[in-house]
């Protein structure tokens, strides 16, 4: 039968949340690369790498503030907290970079058409390119952060409160 | 006209969404205040179990400064500041869930110093390995999210307690006629520390200028 799932409560959607920044800040430095290869598509696909980097960005502020949340649930032993303040300090320094760097590319793309400058080929590629070097850096700092939410999880066993299951459901389950 | 069409279904669906996600919230707070008895009840334990280790603790800190053990005397001071934390932390709790916070203090049993600290490290051990991961489990079981936040805090602090007190105990013949000790506690979580060498606290995580010394 068709059942909705529990409505997560705000420290439960952290789990959730999670993987909208790093599978969407990983995926817009492609576009960005795709844009450099194809040259006829290249507005198309610079704009969608854009729109990626807002969205990852804006899930990163979200996913920082569930964390705070789910972290003060967590089950607490001293290596705990030490790996659960790490991910936190990553983690706001993952929101700090990708909104610079997704306020940086905003401008590399809009700039010249607001301030109706257009770049000539050369320097718009050189510049792109600098700029996938420095957004490599941060992508550093985002999987860092994964890896030590992984931590938390598989290796110290550290887990969000899910809300309880549907009565009926709990009922069904003790019958069986 | 073609946009105008999709507005209206739109809203609808929107205004039920909205009142479906506010119902639900409603109904789990409901729920939450209504499977909290089990909690209350352990609250009200753990707050009466640290209001007498604040009680007790300060009078082993008058003991241990009579018997020329100023050092141990600190941390027993030390020690009494971070469960008065933790017992006012509880009672917040149990306020927020309708209950009302009751405690019981028993007039502490004095002994040497060297028997305090045994009885100290007794206390917090028991606290760290049993009371508090069985009201953490329970917390856990009725969704009880400021109670299992204040226990973990107790629990990471009298973790420390009880290595200080051992680190204290191992060390006592050489702690005679020692000075005050400068201790620093969170006022935020209790945990309790010789030295700041961090810039937010280990256990809450709050800026390091939330801690107070206590010697």
């Amino acid at each position: 039968m068709f059942e909705l799932p529990p409505i997560p409560t705000w420290d439960g959607l952290h789990p959730l949340i999670i993987h909208f920044p790093v599978a969407l800040l990983l995926v817009a430095p492609l576009f960005i690369v795709l844009g450099l290869l194809f040259a006829r598509q290249r507005r198309p696909l610079m704009v969608s790498a854009l729109v990626l980097m807002v969205l990852g960005t804006a899930s990163s502020f979200v996913a920082v503030s569930t964390g705070e949340a789910a972290g003060k649930l967590a089950d607490r032993t001293p290596e705990v907290n030490q790996v659960l303040q790490h991910h936190e300090e990553l983690a706001e320094r993952t929101r700090l970079t990708f909104t610079v760097l997704t306020v940086v590319f905003a401008g590399l793309l809009l700039g010249p058409a607001v301030l109706k400058r257009p770049l000539a080929t050369v320097p718009a590629v050189v510049l792109t390119l600098l700029f996938l070097g420095v957004y490599a850096a941060g992508t550093v700092v985002l999987v860092n952060t994964a890896h030590n939410g992984g931590r938390l999880v598989h290796e110290l066993g550290v887990r969000s409160l899910m809300p309880p299951p549907p009565v009926a459901t709990a009922s069904a389950a003790e019958e069986d | 006209m073609t946009t105008h069409r999709f507005i209206r279904p739109a809203a609808l669906f929107l205004s039920i969404a909205v009142i479906a996600l506010i119902g639900s919230g409603l109904s789990g707070e409901a729920a939450a205040a209504a499977t909290a008895a089990k909690t209350v009840d352990n609250l009200n334990a753990a707050f009466n179990g640290e209001s007498n280790a604040h009680a007790r603790y300060l009078a082993f800190a008058a003991k241990a400064g009579e018997e020329g053990y100023g050092e141990v005397a600190s941390l027993f001071r030390a020690a009494a500041r971070a469960e008065e934390i933790h017992a006012a932390n509880h009672a917040a709790v149990i306020k927020k869930l309708g209950g009302v916070p009751k405690a019981d203090i028993q007039a502490p049993d004095v002994k040497s110093t060297k028997e305090n600290l045994e009885a100290a490290i007794k206390g917090e051990t028991y606290e760290r390995d049993t009371m508090y991961p069985e009201f953490l489990a329970q917390a856990r079981k009725e969704g009880q999210r400021d109670a299992i936040e204040t226990f973990n805090f107790a629990k990471s602090a009298e973790a420390e307690h009880a290595k200080l007190y051992t680190a204290a105990l191992a060390g006592l013949g050489a702690l005679k006629g020692s000075s005050a000790k400068p201790y620093y506690v969170c006022t935020v979580c209790g945990f309790t520390t010789t030295q700041m060498n961090f810039d937010k606290c280990p256990v809450c995580f709050n800026p390091k200028d939330r801690y107070v010394q206590v010697s």
